[in-house]
């Protein structure tokens, strides 16, 4: 389920993660909660296998993306699903469009 | 609950976010729901609003103190129950529907976040029919309610909700605004919010007005004044219990209801007689005054809102009139001017207005008078057994919904008494200042993304029917059946003896009428000359003999002769896709036209085309239709013998010009290319012959089939850019069609062989493919990599690689064949000087870029491209 890399910037090494989401993601995940509370690194969630998120998914991830901000950890989505990744658009979070890979800031769609 | 907000939350507009936001969350994910998720969601909340139908209108009634509560349970049951059973079977996820013969289908796309404002008047049955329809459509919904009833709304809205996540639903997809005394200030801020997508507004005049002004997409649905025409023909008990049935529906609180009976005199006795005993007060005058005074709001001459939805007999003890025990409706008959009546407004109580009226002339505008005093886009009634007068009612009135021999509050509801859709939310249209004459349900609350596919259409191959070839052919004349034959032909074709080859092969019996004066462009005028003898004469067949010009007046002149009323301008619009043209020819023709060409060149025996000039304008018009095709094409080479060398020449270069264009068209088919393929095959190969030894008559027939076989391309395919250059140098200059081609054959070879400015929008040409059709062609011809002929079967196959060399080889081959001929292949070589030319550019321009020949060419040619063309086609050209 995670994968541990260790990323070259510069001088500095970075750690980073990556946790593939089990299925659907309908409630937050321990796992990942565990994880965010231990990395100093990156976090990469892999979304291959998550077909559905709810609602409580939704909240569960923007207060995730909120800790990861305010721990400085930068944590980024992949392989989103155009199912899932159209309840992103529809429900309008920056922070979890950032980590789809959207600018903040400037001109989006 | 999490979709609740109490009124100590920290800040007004924080509840306005939260709210917004657990919407938002909930729309985005309900847009992952199946049909089948959201058909077991409303099924639950179905059942559980029909479980809670007493309760909440019991709620309604104890706060609002409004209408009657055995009402208010029917309503419910309507908006659970028959909602359910209109709703349930419906798709609204994915595909919803399908147009087969269209290509094209509709998918389904929530609309996201609505905001519903709910009304005082049906605070309970309103909740649950918008809850239900926005769960069908996977939308969210936050609700407004009436602060008069805000209980009651949150009460139904917290019933189906429950019933929805026990379901399965999206958490928050119903949220509500809680009772307090900043809920309007509240439903401002969210009619702005930018989470807010759409507002449903039920309700006041005033609600709606402010959600209109929001900016946001509204569907508001608000006040009306209904009226309902009380014809002569119709029973009167029924209309007199159907009417009761309606106006005390809960206590009349139904914007459908009637407000304003138009009663025919013949009637109206027996009309009011039959209310009151059926339990009616019929006011007098003294009372109706009263009855006014009590109800009406001297301030905004609207009803005054401590009357909506009360009892009869409370109205009347209000206006201190006496009426019996259990009184149904207070009759109120209006007298005078019904226009400043003060009871000819909307009344939600059980008052009923009547005129009474002495004509349906009379009647019709009457209720036209209430109508359109605030009831226009909204609901009116008729009974009547009188078809014409229920149909002239439907006209005139202007309301989404006119009920016939019903009564219009609970017919207005759909369901019941009719089969119109089930709603408690009423479109008014433009005329109540909405969006929408519909019964408001899931059909108004989804966006519907078509999915067209593209259009393929059938082309199709039409030729002249019988078409018979061989030097001698003309002996066929021999055995046609005609009694009154009309010729038309040149003065030309009588002195080469032409015309005598076609007189002594008719019948002995055919009285047989003859028209030469058709000049090198058929004008209008001469058509006309033309059809005053035919009037006479009578003919059961036009035999054409002579060029291009014979040919295509002979085509108007049959098709005028057969339809003496149709209009030329009715046929001879311009057009951008044939299949879409404007003009309409009539179906067929009965007089038939043997066309005789003398020339190889125009293929007008085989085409359904014709030019000709307007005399008044001085326009070329071009008419196209199967009507024009010849019946008849007799392609006999011996008529061609005679023709001059520079005739010969120029009109062998329109065939060339027809095949090249034909083969590049974009309505091209394989079966014009082959046609397009032959005939330049049969113009390299008997052209130079011909003009070597003008009288052989093979090699005289394989260009006259040529020219035949390439006219059938483009009566199919159509030409291109060379035509259009062709016909406004042509039109200008004076220069015959043939030669103006050849002028600009190379260029435009050149020029339809490049990667295009701008591709030519079609959808049967889904690729642009004429350099590869050229480099064909030059395979075709058997061309070497110089455009020397090498034989047929020797030439090379195009390929990536090779295409645009098989397209220089195919240049130069015309080049050289053009040099062989002597045909000019640039403006200068016709005499036209340069200082000329270059004055009559904006117009020679003009003109090719407002010709239909460009509409099938494989580029659009920009202005900039016609003008290039043109001036590239100046000098002497050198060998490409």
């Amino acid at each position: 389920m995670t994968e541990k890399k260790k990323k070259e910037s510069g001088a500095a090494v970075k750690e980073q993660m990556s946790f593939r989401l089990p299925g659907p993601l309908v409630k937050g995940l321990d796992d990942v909660d565990k994880l965010m509370a231990s990395i100093s690194g990156d976090l990469q969630l892999d979304f291959s296998d998550c077909t559905f998120i709810s609602v409580e998914g939704l909240e569960w991830l923007e207060e995730m993306l909120l800790r990861a901000q305010s721990k400085g950890v930068s944590v980024s989505f992949s392989n989103v699903t155009p199912s899932v990744y159209k309840v992103f658009k529809v429900a309008h979070i920056d922070s979890v469009m950032g980590a789809c890979g959207l600018p903040i800031s400037g001109p989006v769609c | 609950m999490t979709t609740a907000v109490k009124d100590n939350d920290t800040s007004l507009m924080e509840r306005v976010n939260h709210l917004t936001r657990q919407a938002r969350l909930a729309a985005a994910v309900f847009s992952q729901y199946s049909q089948e998720d959201v058909d077991r969601i409303v099924k639950a909340m179905t059942a559980a609003a029909i479980e809670n139908v007493e309760k909440l209108a019991r709620a309604a009634c104890d706060e609002t103190r409004m209408g009657l509560f055995e009402d208010k349970m029917l309503k419910n049951f309507v908006a659970s129950e028959f909602h359910y059973h209109q709703i349930k079977d419906k798709k609204t996820v994915g595909i919803i529907r399908e147009f087969p013969e269209d290509n094209m289908v509709e998918i389904a796309e929530p609309v996201g976040v609505i905001l519903a404002l709910s009304p005082v008047t049906n605070p309970t049955s309103t909740v649950i029919f918008k809850s239900l329809a926005a769960a069908k459509t996977r939308n969210s919904i936050i609700f407004s309610p009436h602060l008069m009833a805000a209980d009651a709304s949150n009460l139904a809205a917290r019933v189906v909700y429950e019933a929805a996540i026990e379901a399965g639903a999206p958490k928050g997809f119903i949220g509500w605004v809680e009772k307090s005394s900043r809920l309007r200030r509240e439903t401002e801020l969210m009619m702005v919010h930018p989470e807010v997508d759409l507002i449903f507004a039920t309700g006041g005049t005033q609600m709606v007005k402010a959600a209109c002004s929001s900016g946001k997409p509204v569907l508001g649905v608000g006040s009306g004044n209904t009226p309902v025409y009380v014809h002569k023909s119709t029973n009167v008990r029924q209309a007199a219990m159907d009417i009761i049935i309606s106006k005390t529906f809960d206590n009349g609180t139904e914007c459908p209801s009637e407000q304003t009976l138009v009663v025919d005199r013949e009637i109206a006795d027996s009309l009011i007689q039959q209310f009151k005993d059926y339990g009616c007060h019929d006011c007098s005058d003294e009372e109706v005054v009263k009855v006014a005074e009590t109800i009406i709001d001297a301030r905004t001459g609207g009803m005054n809102y401590r009357m909506v939805g009360q009892p009869a007999n409370f109205i009347a003890e209000k206006a201190g009139i006496t009426v019996a025990p259990e009184t149904k409706i207070l009759l109120c008959q209006m007298k005078g001017d019904l226009r400043q009546h003060k009871l000819a407004v909307e009344k939600l109580m059980p008052v009923l207005s009547y005129v009474v009226v002495d004509s349906v002339e009379d009647g019709l505008n009457r209720a036209l008078d209430v109508n359109y005093a605030g009831g226009t886009g909204h609901t009116a009634g008729i009974f009547s057994e009188d078809e014409d007068v229920i149909e002239q009612f439907g006209t005139f009135i202007n309301a989404g919904r006119i009920i016939v021999n019903s009564p219009t509050s609970i017919g207005g509801l759909g369901g019941i008494y009719n089969n119109l859709n089930t709603t408690l939310s009423f479109g008014c249209g433009t005329g109540g200042g909405n969006i929408t004459t519909d019964n408001v349900g899931i059909k108004n609350l989804l966006n519907y993304k078509r999915v067209p596919r593209r259009k393929h259409f059938t082309l199709s191959f039409q030729t002249t029917k019988n078409i018979y070839i061989n030097p001698g052919s003309i002996d066929h004349l021999r055995t046609i059946k005609t009694k009154r034959a009309f010729v038309v032909t040149s003065r030309s074709a009588a002195r080469r003896g032409h015309l005598s080859m076609v007189l002594e092969r008719l019948p002995q019996d055919c009285r047989v009428d003859v028209f030469s004066e058709v000049g090198a462009e058929p004008e209008w005028s001469t058509i006309e000359q033309a059809l005053q003898v035919m009037s006479q004469s009578q003919p059961d067949t036009v035999i054409a003999l002579g060029g291009g010009s014979v040919l295509d007046a002979a085509k108007v002149m049959r098709l005028f002769h057969d339809y003496p009323d149709l209009k030329l301008k009715e046929i001879a619009f311009n057009f951008l896709d044939f299949r879409h043209r404007m003009a309409e020819f009539p179906k067929g023709v009965k007089t038939q036209l043997v066309a005789i060409p003398t020339t190889s060149g125009t293929g007008s025996e085989v085409t359904p085309f014709a030019v000709l000039k307007d005399t008044k304008s001085q326009r070329k018009l071009s008419l196209i239709d199967e009507t024009l095709l010849p019946t008849v094409a007799i392609i006999d080479a011996n008529l061609t013998k005679s023709l001059p060398r520079d005739i010969t020449s120029d009109t062998a270069f329109d065939a060339l010009t027809h095949a090249l264009e034909a083969l590049v068209s974009t309505v091209a088919s394989d079966y014009t290319d082959g046609l397009a393929f032959e005939s330049m095959r049969l113009i390299f190969e008997a052209l130079p012959e011909v003009l070597k030894n003008p009288t052989n008559v093979v090699w005289r027939h394989k260009l006259h089939n040529a020219s035949c076989l390439a006219g059938m391309a483009i009566g199919n395919a159509s030409v291109g850019v060379n035509h259009a250059l062709a016909h406004s140098l042509g039109g200008h200059f004076d220069v015959p069609h043939g030669r103006a081609n050849g002028v600009f054959l190379i260029s435009t070879l050149q020029y339809n062989a490049s990667i295009p400015h701008k591709f030519m929008v079609q959808s049967c040409y889904p690729l642009w493919v004429a350099d590869e059709k050229y480099a064909r062609a030059a395979q075709f011809l058997g061309l070497d990599e110089d455009g020397n002929l090498a034989g047929k079967g020797k030439g090379e196959k195009p390929n990536a690689s090779n295409i645009k060399q098989l397209n220089l080889a195919l240049r130069r081959a015309i080049y050289d064949l053009s040099i062989q001929c002597g045909q000019p292949m640039s403006i200068a070589e016709l005499g036209i000087s340069q200082e000329n030319f270059a004055a009559a550019m904006p117009d020679l321009v003009r003109g090719a870029f407002e010709d239909m020949a460009v509409r099938t060419n494989p580029a659009v040619p920009l202005f900039e491209d016609l003008k290039d063309l043109f001036i590239n086609a100046y000098a002497p050209r050198q060998r490409p």
